[in-house]
């Protein structure tokens, strides 16, 4: 399958950080999930392909455009959709006047043409029947899909959205999945979550990131894989157990080396991402 | 029949953006002439989409009285729009220059000095500029930045519109201060002075760093300047000052169009 991004050896440092450390990879059409720690350096890794940083080595490019010049920079951000981890809106403009502002910055100037596409992502992503009312009193979900359809103005073929289920409830998280889904029919998506779930929902592909670099790259199961055989149940939480927590039926989850004769359970894709992440300072106890 | 709406008129027409009056000639002639319902016909989008675009034109929320005013004035609506979602060309940033110079204007009629009045102008701009584009004080910066319109476009939209009206506001206060004459104009190229400063500074020390190095700068000139007065007006707004400030002014602007690509990524304080 063609490559819709192409990056090698990305690196970007803030000071003594390594934000990104020689970053490589391929994005293909469809949904790929980007799941690590808190300062993994994802939304470095989705500002840089999203042109908005620079790296300071390596090279990338988007639907075959290298943002490396200012002319190809421009070209990337026609086709590009950005939500940001914590977008911002102007509290006074309605849902309308919002995406419209955003329209103008994609440079669809032509008024009715704009309109009509603001139109048509407010009605992609439920928002038609509240497209006149003021963006201050929409709920944090009505918010969130104000920005995503600021983010399919131009119907971009690269879609990058950073934690966007993020404060979201239940329900709300799910209408979101389909969003994010539909988004992802016919475009190349990258999905930067800390929700698993949203990677086994949506994702067909996903990528773990830890200290600036990319520690897993291939498929949900393939994930959930890593930890076949190293998950097992216990009446007590086994000491030597990378994560181990008591279950809602009381016996203990516990991810690991297993002790020879213990029952060993189906690994999920949860188990897999910490199995991965081991020797990042990340265990989950209970 | 002796006339035919021509075909250019016809698109336009079918679009939905044939202006009045020959949107009313051509109303009045497509119902009485065949031949050109027939090239109408044939230049029409389908008709499903012209009626979602004019249903959408009908359905767009009426813009705001700040909006329709720039329109009003000239200005491209996409432009109007732009313009309206710069934080401070809001009435509360507006209002509160407007207190602060009249208070100032209050100042200088009691004091029988012109002094604080003319320190305190340039500063106003360059604070209205610096709050005008970058994360601490637009939302939607991290939205802006990744957008194909260049960020030094941007950029100028808004600090041509929030000079314009910072500069009327303060030309306003020097109408009231009318025994000065033509010394009340001093804080002028000051405040280019500052404000392409601080602009140009901006991509190296970032948009809230440049701009209070810049306003402290000139607080420190104003009060050596100050101390080492001999009852006469302070240094900057003699002629010779005057002079250094024009030539600041045109510095910094050859410096800010020297560094204008470095807009169109995140500043230095957002990354």
């Amino acid at each position: 399958m063609t490559s819709t991004v192409s990056a090698s050896g990305l690196s970007l440092h803030y000071g003594g950080t390594r934000a990104l450390d020689e970053v490589s990879l391929r994005l293909t059409p469809g949904v790929t999930g980007l799941i690590g720690p808190n300062g993994a350096g994802k939304t470095t890794l989705l500002r840089v392909l999203a042109t908005a940083v620079p790296p300071q080595r390596g090279e990338f490019t988007v639907l075959g455009h290298d943002p490396g010049s200012l002319r190809g920079r421009q070209e990337v951000r026609r086709r590009l959709g950005y939500l940001p981890q914590t977008p911002g809106f102007h509290p006074d403009f309605t849902a309308f006047e919002f995406v419209d502002y955003v329209a103008i910055l994609k440079e669809l100037n032509q008024r009715s043409a704009r309109h009509g596409e603001v139109r048509r992502v407010l009605d992609e992503v439920g928002l038609g029947e509240v497209r006149g009312r003021k963006i201050k009193k929409l709920s944090g979900g009505m918010r969130q899909r104000v920005a995503l359809a600021a983010a399919l103005v131009g119907d971009p073929g690269f879609l990058v959205l950073d934690e966007p289920t993020v404060g979201l409830d239940p329900e709300q998280r799910m209408r979101f999945r389909e969003l994010i889904a539909q988004a992802g029919e016919g475009r190349t998506v990258l999905l930067s979550t800390h929700q698993t779930e949203d990677v086994a929902m949506l994702c067909h592909r996903v990528l773990v990131m830890a200290g600036g670099r990319i520690h897993f790259d291939g498929t949900p199961a393939e994930l959930a894989a890593q930890a076949a055989g190293r998950v097992w149940s216990s009446a007590e939480r086994a000491p030597h157990a990378k994560a181990g927590w008591r279950t809602g039926t009381g016996t203990f989850r516990n991810v690991g080396d297993p002790p020879p004769g213990a029952e060993l359970l189906e690994p999920t894709l949860e188990d897999g991402y910490l199995l991965t992440l081991d020797g990042y300072g990340m265990a989950v106890t209970a | 029949m002796t006339w035919h709406v021509s075909e250019a008129d016809l698109r336009a027409y079918a679009r939905a953006e044939l202006a009045a009056p020959m949107l009313w000639s051509a109303d009045t002639h497509l119902a009485s002439c065949a031949e050109c319902r027939a090239v109408l016909a044939e230049v029409s989008e389908p008709v499903d989409l012209g009626w979602e675009r004019l249903d959408a034109e009908l359905d767009a929320p009426r813009p705001g009285l700040f909006e329709r005013l720039l329109v009003r004035l000239g200005a491209a609506d996409h432009t109007a729009r732009l313009l309206a979602a710069t934080p401070v060309l809001r009435r509360s940033w507006l209002a509160s220059v407007v207190f602060l110079l009249v208070a100032t204007v209050f100042a200088v009629h009691s004091s029988g000095s012109p002094t604080l009045f003319l320190a305190l102008a340039p500063l106003l701009p360059l604070a209205g500029v610096a709050a005008s584009y970058g994360p601490a004080l637009d939302p939607t910066y991290e939205m802006a930045v990744v957008s194909p319109v260049h960020g030094f476009r941007l950029l100028m939209i808004r600090t041509v519109a929030v000079l314009t009206a910072g500069l009327v506001l303060n030309g306003l206060a020097t109408l009231a201060l009318p025994s000065y004459g033509l010394r009340a104009l001093a804080w002028l190229l000051p405040a280019l002075a500052l404000t392409a400063t601080a602009l140009a500074l901006t991509p190296r020390f970032g948009p809230v760093l440049a701009p209070a190095l810049v306003g402290g700068a000139w607080a420190a000139l104003i009060a050596i300047a100050d101390a080492m007065a001999d009852g006469g007006s302070l240094a900057p707004f003699t002629a010779a000052g005057q002079g250094a400030a024009a030539t600041v002014a045109a510095l910094a602007a050859g410096l800010l169009y020297l560094v204008r690509d470095r807009f169109d990524v995140f500043l230095r304080s957002a990354a």
